[in-house]
């Protein structure tokens, strides 16, 4: 279950990641919400490295192979004589394919994008409509009651604003 | 600096910025009405040369592309810009890009997208456009992989749907802003278009990094298809047309055509709106000094051009070249002055880079002078060709004229709805560059700012 405390500016913020970090809460289980973005380690570090790149090669791949495939194979399957020119022509089966490669890779990096930031996600979750203004939340996956307690604890003496839980959003 | 202590809260940041989202004036209905009536002039124009056919036009053998190859050039070239400079800026870190960006990649998306119905119009018979997508024909006709018209269909489609994810991916963040300040079914739509965005951190780690990713991939999109437009003439025979240099010298001239829109639109928003205080005199110096170096290679590209076929003297070329000097001399004026004597002169200043009136008549001085070299393109090459005894001259009908002016229409409504509706400005970027203003710091007898890099 999510926790969520609002704090106005980035200084709280962070003294409240302190806190928790203090109080035992494992890094990977803090993430903040934003309406700009703070370079890593700001607030908190993240892990690993986005894997969304995957969709961009894969779908590239794809592409160039349906380019190929559109251009070579069916000039290939249906020929159309003309002159002496040659029925597969390379020039023109390259712009295809680069073309198809080019658009399939920049609609896998649009998958991978909304995969990787896990949109779209209509599903009531703790929010503040603050955050839009500037002001920051931090949040914490707690997997039990005692854990709840203890980061409502830590986030309310860091001089959260706002407090609120899953359970309150849904 | 803590964030209180900043020149400009968020809130009131995000206020000004969204200030052109406010509840349309009368002004504003006034201005879709009219711009809405000349598009309905445009469309009954259309169906005219529906019914009738081709022959409303003034296309005639041998001038078989008139205004609206012109037109379609023209407005390809237009969207290069957009999306481009503002891919370019993206990855060279340049801080200055941010209130520019979204307004010139709404740009690309619509000037491309009026480009896209040029070639549907061209076509005679417009009811069976869907003969230009490839698949296999029950009609036993089968697409000519060979034809550059092909190329030209999968480029553009592409450049589209790429242009259009990099807008509303960019624009992603922005739109959940909008959503938190919205109410009733406003709220509903912009919810649906955020997509649930909260502003995690891995979400804003996936957004960096993905949107980086994304300018690298459009940029040559955006090179390939304007090449693929130039080499729709490169590759025939067409004296004026047939040239090693015409892929890169159209590419130029796209970029020129486009960063005089950007500046354009952006004086325009900028007084509308009244965005004086995020659009800055320096954000105009830096875009006028791409559009000086863009406007010499420009120049360079167009005397190397013409020197070679002066020096050259080839009979043909020289019969079109002269043709052109003959019967289009007060236009090739215009053009030389529009994209090389005036803004190679005037930019070297930098009292005419911030004066707001000086580059709102340099960028629409380009950019006519860039429509008027699409012409000169278009036409004298095909009026004097290898043959003769099939010489001929091209003047526009009304129906071509009325189209032409309602794409100009088109562009501008749509331009105007998506200020109305959209955030215009890059609210996030604006103020991620306002949170990275920490503090300042004394250097010899002066105090300076101090910026978090982007990295």
């Amino acid at each position: 279950m999510e926790v969520l405390g609002v704090f106005d500016n980035l200084e709280s913020a962070a003294t409240a990641v302190d806190n928790l970090l203090e109080a035992g809460v494992a890094e990977a289980k803090i993430t903040t919400l934003s309406s700009v973005p703070y370079p890593d380690g700001v607030l908190v570090k993240s892990e690993g490295k986005p894997r969304f790149y995957l969709f961009t090669l894969v779908l590239g791949a794809c592409g160039a192979l349906a380019g190929f495939s559109l251009a070579a194979g069916t000039a290939w399957l249906y020929p159309l004589q003309t002159g002496d020119k040659p029925i597969i022509s390379i020039f023109p089966v390259g712009i295809i394919t680069y073309e198809l490669m080019m658009l399939f890779a920049i609609v896998g990096t649009l998958i991978g994008m909304l995969w990787g930031m896990g949109l779209p996600d209509f599903k009531p979750k703790p929010y503040a409509m603050e955050i839009a203004n500037g002001a920051i939340g931090i949040l914490i996956d707690a997997e039990n009651p005692a854990e709840i307690e203890r980061s409502m604890q830590c986030l309310q003496r860091s001089g959260a604003q706002k407090l609120c839980t899953e359970e309150e959003t849904s | 600096m803590s964030t209180q202590d900043k020149p400009y809260s968020a809130a009131r940041m995000n206020d000004a910025m969204l200030s052109s989202m406010q509840p349309p004036t009368i002004r504003w209905f006034l201005l879709a009405f009219i711009l809405g009536a000349i598009v309905a002039v445009g469309l009954y124009a259309f169906t005219v040369q529906l019914t009738t056919g081709m022959v409303v036009t003034g296309i005639n053998r041998p001038v078989m592309w008139g205004l609206y190859i012109i037109s379609f050039v023209f407005w390809v070239g237009l969207s290069h810009s957009g999306t481009m400079v503002s891919a370019i800026l993206r990855l060279s870190q340049a801080s200055w890009r941010r209130p520019i960006l979204r307004g010139a990649e709404a740009m690309t998306v619509f000037s491309i997208a009026v480009a896209g119905l040029f070639p549907l119009i061209h076509l005679g018979r417009n009811w069976i456009f869907y003969y230009l997508i490839p698949y296999p024909s029950q009609y036993g006709l089968w697409p000519n992989f060979r034809s550059p018209l092909l190329f030209d269909m999968v480029a553009i489609n592409t450049y589209i749907i790429g242009s259009g994810i990099f807008l509303y991916i960019g624009m992603l963040p922005d739109l959940a802003v909008v959503r938190d300040r919205s109410s009733g079914f406003r709220k509903q739509i912009y919810s649906l278009l955020a997509l649930g965005w909260r502003g995690t951190a891995e979400q804003w780690r996936v957004f960096s990094r993905g949107s980086t990713l994304l300018a690298c991939l459009i940029i040559p999109v955006a090179v390939s298809v304007h090449s693929i437009v130039a080499w729709d003439f490169a590759v025939t025979l067409v004296p004026g047309w047939h040239s090693t240099i015409f892929a890169p010298y159209f590419v130029i001239g796209a970029i020129t055509s486009g960063v005089a829109a950007v500046i354009t639109l952006m004086i325009v928003i900028r007084k509308v709106f009244k965005l004086e205080e995020f659009l800055l005199p320096l954000h105009f110096d830096n875009m006028s000094k791409l559009l000086l170096a863009v406007c010499l290679l420009w120049s360079y590209f167009y005397f190397a051009e013409v020197f070679t076929t002066w020096y050259g003297h080839k009979p043909i070329e020289w019969e079109w070249f002269s043709y052109m000097h003959d019967h289009y001399g007060i236009a090739l004026f215009i053009m030389i002055l529009g994209n090389t004597i005036v803004p190679i002169i005037g930019l070297c200043f930098r009292s005419v880079r911030r004066s707001m009136p000086a580059l709102l008549v340099i960028t629409l001085l380009v950019n006519v002078a860039m429509f008027i070299e699409r012409f000169l393109i278009v036409v004298p090459s095909l009026s004097h060709k290898n043959i003769p005894f099939a010489w001929g001259s091209y003047t526009p009908s009304w129906v071509e004229l009325a189209i032409a002016l309602a794409a100009f229409a088109l562009f501008f409504l749509l331009y105007t709805l998506f200020a109305k509706f959209f955030p215009i400005l890059a609210v996030t970027d604006v103020r991620e560059q306002e949170e990275a203003l920490i503090g300042q710091q004394r250097l010899g007898r002066t105090q300076v700012e101090t910026l978090v890099n982007e990295e």
